[in-house]
C-alpha cells in the first residue's frame, strides 16, 4: 500500500468514488442495483472489496477472444500506471482444472488477495464455459402418424 | 520522512535521469465536499443574464368586466369583431398571458466564493490529480502513462520546440496519453436538447490538462495544443478549479512541464511556510495523519491495547439454524444417546416374537359388541 503522500489511501479513495465513478453502472430497477465495469472486478459488483481500481492489489479475469487472460496489480507501482498491471494469458487449449490451478497458484496461494480465491476460480470457470462450443440438440424423433408417413416416404 | 520524488520524463516519454521532490501541494487534504461546493459557486460566475420580454403577455388593453356578468373577474380583452375580444388576458393561467413571476435580468447570477475556500479547493484538486485511482474513476484512460503526477521536461516545450499540432500530438502520444486522446475523439456526440441551438452543439469528454510555466516554457506552444480535442492548457500561476475538477469531480489528468512542477512549491508554499505569491496562504493540513484505515487497525499501537479474542477458535455459536433430529444423526444422538445402541442392535426392525393371537369366536363377538 505505498501511497506516495500521507493524504491518500485506498480507504479514502473509496469514500471519494463510491457514490459516482466512471465504472459504476446504476439502474433504477431492482432496487437501484449497482454494477461495476471495472476490468479488475471479479464479480462486476460495486463494492469496496471488489473495486479493482481502488485496491492496490486486485485480480481481473477477462475473456480474450478465445482465451482467458488474467491481470493482477503490482502494489508497489500504484503511481506508475504503465507498470502497474501484470498480464497472463491462458490458451484456449488449457484444461479447465489446470487453468483454475494456475489462477490460484499465482494469486491466492502466494498470499495475494486470498480472499478472492473462489471468485477468481468461479469467473475463470464461467468464461471457460462461455467459450465452449455448444452441442447441437438432436431433433425430435417423429412419432405416431408423422413416423408412419416418414417411413412410407423413405 | 524524506519527500517522495517524481521522475521527469523526456519528450520521447522515457524516464529521464532527473527527478524532482513532490511539491507540498500534493499532500493537501482530498476534500470532495469542499471541491464540489466551490465548483458549484464558481461555475455560476460565467452565466449570462436571460429574461423574458418585459412586455410579454401584457400587449393588450384588457380590463376586468367586474362582478355581475357571471364570468370570472380576470381581465378580458376589450372590443369586438374578433374571437380575441372577451377572452381572458394577463394571468399566468391564461392563453397568451404572461408567465408566472416573469424572469428578470437582475436575478443574482454570480456567486461570491471565499478566496480561502477557492485556494483550499484548488490545492485539494491538485493533490487528487496525483492518484491514478482517482484519474481512472474520473474516466481518464491513463493505464499507459508512466507515472502520476506526469511531469515532462520543459526542454520539450521551451524555445518554440513545439510549433505544430502534429508535434504536440506526437509528444502527448509519447508520454502515453494516446488512448486518452482517442477516447476524447470518439466521445464527440450531438448534444441532447435545445443547447444545440445555443452554440453548445456537441458534447465531448475532457482530455489532459497541460500545465506550463509561461516565463520558462513560453506561451507559443499553447497554439500547437489548442486544436487537439479535449486538451487544455493552463499556466501554473492561474490554475482553475473548473479545469482541475470538471463537474466538481476530483482527478483530472494533468501533464506538468518540469518548470511548472518546480514552481508549485513557490506558488503554494507548505503547511508551515507561507506561499510567496498568495498573500496569507498556508497549505491546509490533513486532519488525520494516517488515512489508511487498514494500517491503522493493524498497527501495533492499536493491536497492543485490544483485549484478546474471547473463546478463540471454538466460540459457542449462539444463534444457529435448528437442525431436524429425525434427519440429522448427530443432533439425534445429542438428544437421545440410546439411539446409537438402538440402531446398532437393529431394534427398529426386529420381528415380533411369537405368532399373532388366534382369531377365535370370541374375537368377532367382541368386535361387534356394542
Amino acid at each position: 500500500m505505498s501511497t506516495q503522500a500521507d493524504n491518500l489511501s485506498p480507504d479514502l479513495i473509496w469514500q471519494v468514488v463510491r457514490k459516482n465513478n466512471a465504472y459504476l453502472v446504476k439502474r433504477a430497477q431492482s432496487g437501484g442495483i449497482q454494477f461495476s465495469r471495472d476490468p479488475l472486478n471479479l464479480l462486476n459488483k460495486h463494492s469496496r472489496k471488489y473495486a479493482g481500481f481502488v485496491n492496490p492489489k486486485a485480480i481481473g479475469i477477462q475473456a480474450d477472444d478465445n482465451t482467458v487472460s488474467m491481470t493482477t496489480k503490482n502494489a508497489s507501482h500504484t503511481n506508475h500506471p504503465a507498470k502497474q498491471h501484470h498480464n497472463a494469458s491462458f490458451s484456449s487449449t488449457t484444461p479447465s482444472r489446470k487453468l483454475y490451478r494456475s489462477v490460484v497458484n499465482s494469486t491466492a496461494k502466494k498470499g495475494y488477495r486470498s480472499d478472492l480465491r473462489a471468485e477468481a476460480v468461479a469467473r475463470a470457470s464461467a468464461i471457460k464455459y462461455s467459450q465452449k462450443e455448444k452441442k447441437e440438440r438432436a431433433g425430435a424423433k417423429p412419432r405416431g402418424v408423422k413416423a408412419r408417413k416418414a417411413e412410407e416416404s423413405s | 520522512m524524506s519527500r517522495p520524488t517524481v521522475t521527469i520524463h523526456g519528450a520521447d516519454g522515457a524516464a529521464g535521469s532527473e527527478s524532482h521532490p513532490l511539491p507540498n501541494v500534493f499532500k493537501a487534504p482530498i476534500r470532495p465536499d469542499i471541491v464540489q461546493a466551490v465548483h458549484t459557486g464558481m461555475a455560476k460566475n460565467k452565466r449570462q443574464p436571460y429574461a423574458v420580454s418585459e412586455k410579454a403577455g401584457h400587449q393588450t388593453s384588457a380590463e376586468s368586466w367586474g362582478t355581475g356578468r357571471a364570468v370570472a373577474r380576470i381581465p378580458r380583452v376589450s372590443g369586438g369583431g374578433t374571437h380575441r375580444a372577451g377572452q381572458a388576458a394577463f394571468g399566468n393561467m391564461c392563453r397568451s398571458g404572461r408567465m408566472f413571476a416573469p424572469t428578470k435580468v437582475w436575478r443574482k447570477w454570480q456567486q461570491k466564493v471565499n478566496l480561502g475556500q477557492k485556494r483550499f479547493a484548488t490545492a485539494s484538486a491538485i493533490a487528487a490529480s496525483s492518484s491514478a485511482a482517482l484519474l481512472l474513476a474520473r474516466g481518464h484512460h491513463v493505464n499507459t502513462i508512466p507515472e502520476v503526477p506526469l511531469v515532462v521536461s520543459s526542454t520539450a516545450f521551451a524555445d518554440g520546440a513545439i510549433k505544430k499540432t502534429s508535434q504536440a500530438v506526437k509528444i502527448l502520444e509519447a508520454v502515453g496519453a494516446g488512448p486518452e486522446l482517442e477516447k476524447v475523439k470518439n466521445s464527440r456526440k450531438l448534444r441532447a436538447g435545445k443547447g444545440k441551438l445555443r452554440n453548445r452543439r456537441h458534447q465531448q469528454r475532457r482530455g489532459p490538462l497541460v500545465v506550463y510555466e509561461p516565463e520558462k516554457d513560453g506561451k507559443d506552444f499553447t497554439k500547437a495544443f489548442r486544436n487537439i480535442p479535449g486538451v487544455e492548457t493552463c499556466t501554473v500561476y492561474a490554475l482553475n478549479l473548473l479545469q482541475l475538477a470538471p463537474g466538481g469531480h476530483l482527478g483530472r489528468f494533468v501533464i506538468w512541464t518540469s518548470s511548472a512542477f518546480q514552481a508549485l512549491d513557490t506558488i503554494y508554499g507548505s503547511t508551515t511556510t507561507p506561499s510567496e505569491l498568495k498573500r496569507d496562504f498556508l497549505l491546509p493540513s490533513n486532519v488525520m495523519a494516517q488515512p489508511d484505515l487498514a494500517a491503522l487497525i493493524n498497527s501495533s499501537e492499536v493491536q497492543s491495547v485490544l483485549r484478546p479474542v474471547k473463546g478463540g477458535a471454538i466460540t459457542k455459536r449462539s444463534v444457529v439454524q435448528k437442525k431436524n433430529p429425525l434427519k440429522n444423526k448427530q443432533v439425534l444422538l445429542r438428544l437421545n444417546p440410546y439411539a446409537a445402541a438402538y440402531a446398532k442392535e437393529g431394534l427398529g426392525h426386529v420381528k415380533a416374537e411369537g405368532d399373532k393371537p388366534e382369531k377365535g369366536e370370541g374375537y368377532t363377538k367382541l368386535l361387534h359388541e356394542n
